[in-house]
């Protein structure tokens, strides 16, 4: 079986407005990032990836199953949409034990599971309380508790940061860093990018319905090649050093850092500048440390999606 | 200390007049009604039998042209209470179905959605807001009710000579019924679309309300052999107000003022519950 | 079906019974099975009054009987119920939809039939409860005014148990049917209202229709299981009697086979939409 979530040629449109168009991936296990301004597809593509809508073009596969199979499909994945939204009159703990026993977990099971997950989240105490009285951060807490209680190999969490306090988010990180260490997909949409930086192993970023980059984030900031890289030299003679670079056919931009302890040099080939670095360091110029400043999420967004994604 | 930069000014421009502020819900109103092509398609539906109705009076009045199809020598159509009393009756069967499709999305996806506070946080007060809501369906229904009513007698009037004051009853008839027919159709269906907050449900509910009405009164009056029960049927009510316009002596259960004072009723009852329901507040349970 | 496919349904209508049972938004369901009950009731109560106070309407238990029979074909079946199972059965999609809550179902490994299967049996029950319930007050209401002798004359030698039970049965055929008009409208168009009218205008024109599209609707299948049957009003308009076509009432067996089979070819064409139904809330 595929340990792979697959996507084919394929397009979503609605009507006459674009969902996604022409997206092929091939996500492999660990924390993806889905990364895009408002509208750029990310909750489309969750949306296929469960079936919850359906391509108008091309096909899905999720660990080898297609969505046209929930019985074998829902037993794999969770997901925890955007929608703020419960049934009517169920408490936390109702809410995922009655939807445990559609799994077909008997009621012992059910009940294990459901306060297990709660706990996970941390909401043991609220759980006996009707959803319909909780705040926005218990509401996200509660939705996650929901999509993790079977436990999935396959998580898709959208927007699953929104609303939580930074304890409560740390915890949650901590919680997508234990499934990704367990060999699960987790896949997640966010806007808060350094966020997006600190915890994905991969990311796609998408806009206007399509995807215009994926993968490890520094190996896309490599194939961004139309954008100088930034590096950041730390060193003790910074004007000397500056000078040298000047001399060197790839770098395009040299600026003094601004606490002047260091130089910000934008280089068209990196691989032969950090070569360059090498022959520098030998010849006393008091290297303290090389860093490359934009190979980062913010950046390599900035770079692809621009001011598209600030409208 | 910091220092902003003041780029927001408020808007200075003329504003529209106090006393027809309510409008602008109607001119927003419009604009999404006439976007569904059902809707429109009906609305214009709605024209088709004014229309026929115009076209019959022309042909009456120039009945010459037309006798080699007729082969006789009287009118075609009898001008008289009974040509008007279906007119009106066809028209409201339509501004109830116009209603329905309507008149629950006016207020209650505001409500749903707690998207009154939007308004009311405006200078708009609760009152303009119900009654920017309610012209959206007056006038609407206006232009398929007593409209071409009083076109179609206007009409009548100017192809023959001394009709009009002969008949000036119609008129009030088309007017009255019209107007009664509007007020408690309108009111009703806000009212239900406050009260349960779900377009849907409030479409149902106005064709259950007038359906169940209607055979709910006839239950009352075989079970408990009475005519009381012709007091909840809103149209039997308002057909009474109408016949007693334009068909003299046909036996009703009620006077035409009974029949009004219990619709005015109803129209208060629609009133207040709508005025319970739309309050800038929303609780969270 | 297996068995986890079986706890799926269970599973589906422990949560549905709950929805549709304390809802508030379905008050007015609770209000359209009362109101004959009440009606009924007021009906006793003055008739008793009349008996107390020395005068009497001479209401014979056939009379009432007969009156019953009207208002259950002409008020209740064709009213009461088929409004009361609009409300609830076009709840349990199209409401989800608009309660944003209907992805919980389709996120669980569960066939999206069997999710429909479950939503029209915890339908089916809540408005069969319902509506039997009140069925059996209204026949409770009208006997009441009358003395236990004639009651038990009633029902032991007039056919009366064997006609209450024809009553209930048609209630629950009447909420089988409707339900499963209802459920199919529910998923099928975002505005359910329209094609509730045309429903609504379709039955009430059953007697006029043609023999073999009286077929396609469930009041003709109700109208022939009736115990006492109504006839045609000698006050219709004559140009509407002439279309009147009296169609053989089916026998009992065949309409309950009929409706069964009409329910259940709705019920499949349901089926395959719910296939293809995709949650796009922002459109409700």
């Amino acid at each position: 079986m595929s340990d792979r979530i697959i996507f084919d040629n394929v397009s979503k449109f609605y009507g006459d407005v674009l969902g996604v168009n022409r997206v092929n991936l091939s996500i492999p296990p660990g924390i993806t990032s889905l990364v895009g301004p408002n509208g750029s597809g990310k909750t489309t593509l969750m949306n296929l990836m469960t079936g919850l809508i359906r391509p108008t073009r091309g096909s899905i596969q999720i660990l080898g199953m297609t969505i046209d199979d929930p019985e074998n499909l829902f037993r794999v994945v969770g997901y925890s949409s955007q929608f703020d939204s419960f049934p009517k009159g169920l408490s936390g703990y109702e809410f995922i034990y009655s939807y445990l026993l559609l799994y077909g977990f008997d009621r012992a099971q059910a009940d294990e599971f459901a306060w297990r997950a709660i706990d996970r989240v941390g909401l043991r105490e609220a759980a006996q309380r009707k959803v319909g009285g909780y705040s926005k951060g218990m509401r996200q807490r509660i939705r996650l508790a929901q999509a993790i209680a079977h436990n999935p190999r396959v998580l898709i969490l959208d927007e699953p940061l929104n609303g939580l306090d930074p304890l409560v988010r740390a915890e949650t990180i901590a919680l997508f860093r234990s499934f990704a260490g367990e060999g699960c997909h987790v896949i997640l949409s966010s806007h808060v990018l350094h966020e997006v930086d600190i915890i994905s192993d991969q990311v796609i970023l998408m806009s206007a319905g399509y995807v215009v980059a994926e993968g490890n984030i520094q190996s896309v900031r490599n194939e961004i090649q139309d954008q100088p890289m930034q590096i950041l030299i730390r060193c003790k003679q910074p004007s000397e050093l500056a000078a040298r670079f000047f001399e060197e056919d790839d770098v395009v931009e040299v600026r003094l850092h601004h606490d002047r302890a260091g130089l910000l040099v934008k280089t068209t080939n990196p691989t032969r500048f950090y070569r360059s670095m090498n022959h520098l360091a030998r010849t006393g110029v008091g290297l303290e440390s090389v860093a490359p400043v934009d190979d980062d999420v913010n950046s390599v967004y900035e770079y692809l999606i621009g001011e598209e994604g600030s409208r | 200390m910091a220092v902003y930069k003041r780029s927001y000014r408020g808007y200075s421009g003329a504003l529209t007049p106090a006393w027809s502020r309510f409008l602008v819900l109607y001119r927003f109103a419009r604009r999404t009604m006439f976007r569904s092509r059902f809707q429109t398609g009906f609305f214009t539906l709605c024209f088709f039998f004014p229309l026929l109705c115009l076209l019959g009076i022309y042909a009456n009045a120039h009945l010459s042209a037309f006798s080699f199809l007729t082969k006789r020598s009287g009118p075609l159509l009898k001008m008289d209470g009974s040509f008007f009393y279906i007119f009106t009756s066809v028209q409201c069967t339509l501004a109830f179905l116009l209603t329905a499709f309507l008149g629950p999305g006016l207020v209650s996806p505001d409500l749903a959605n707690g998207a009154l506070t939007l308004y009311l946080c405006r200078p708009l007060a609760r009152t303009e807001y119900v009654l920017g809501k309610l012209s959206v369906l007056v006038i609407t229904l206006s232009w398929i009710t007593w409209v071409p009513g009083a076109v179609l007698f206007f009409t009548q009037s100017a192809m023959e000579k001394g009709w009009m004051a002969a008949n000036f009853n119609l008129l009030i008839g088309v007017l009255v019924g019209s107007f009664l027919w509007i007020l408690v159709l309108s009111l009703l269906s806000l009212a239900l679309s406050a009260w349960v907050k779900w377009r849907v449900v409030a479409g149902a509910l106005l064709l259950a309300v007038f359906f169940m009405g209607g055979g709910f009164g006839n239950a009352i009056n075989a079970v408990l052999q009475t005519q009381q029960g012709y007091l909840i049927d809103i149209a039997r009510l308002i057909s009474i107000v109408e016949v007693s316009f334009f068909r003299d002596g046909t036996p009703q259960p009620f006077s035409p003022l009974e029949a009004s004072l219990a619709l005015l009723a109803i129209a208060g009852c629609c009133l207040w519950l709508l005025m319970r329901k739309v309050r800038p507040n929303e609780v969270i349970e | 079906m297996n068995l986890l496919r079986w706890q799926q349904v269970l599973g589906v209508i422990r949560l549905e019974i709950r929805k549709t049972f304390f809802a508030k938004r379905g008050f007015w369901i609770y209000l359209l099975a009362l109101a004959p009950v009440g009606l009924f009731l007021l009906h006793t109560i003055i008739e008793i009054q009349l008996r107390h106070m020395g005068r009497t309407r001479d209401a014979s238990i056939g009379q009432m009987s007969f009156i019953y029979a009207g208002i259950f074909q002409f008020f209740y079946l064709r009213l009461a119920i088929f409004f009361g199972c609009l409300g609830i059965f076009m709840n349990l999609f199209r409401g989800e939809m608009l309660d944003k809550s209907l992805h919980f179902y389709l996120l669980t490994p569960m066939r999206r039939e069997v999710l429909l299967v479950g939503k029209y049996l915890a339908g089916l029950i809540a408005a069969s409860v319902i509506f039997s319930i009140s069925t059996a007050l209204q026949l409770a209401a009208v006997l009441a005014q009358f003395d236990s002798a004639t009651i038990s004359h009633f029902l032991y030698q007039s056919h009366g148990l064997s006609q209450i039970a024809s009553y209930l049965g048609v209630t629950i055929l009447a909420c089988l049917g409707y339900g499963s008009v209802f459920l199919a409208a529910g998923m099928l168009f975002r505005n359910p209202i329209i094609p509730a009218a045309v429903v609504l205008v379709w039955e009430a024109a059953n007697p006029v229709l043609p023999s073999i599209l009286k077929k396609i609707s469930v009041i003709y299948y109700l109208k022939s299981l009736c115990p006492v049957s109504i006839p045609v009003d000698p006050g219709m308009p004559s140009l509407l009697a002439l279309l009147v076509s009296n169609a053989e009432p089916v026998a009992g067996y065949l309409a309950v086979t009929g409706l069964l089979l009409l329910s259940a070819l709705i019920l499949v064409a349901s089926m395959k939409r719910v296939r293809r139904l995709e949650i796009n809330y922002t459109t409700e």
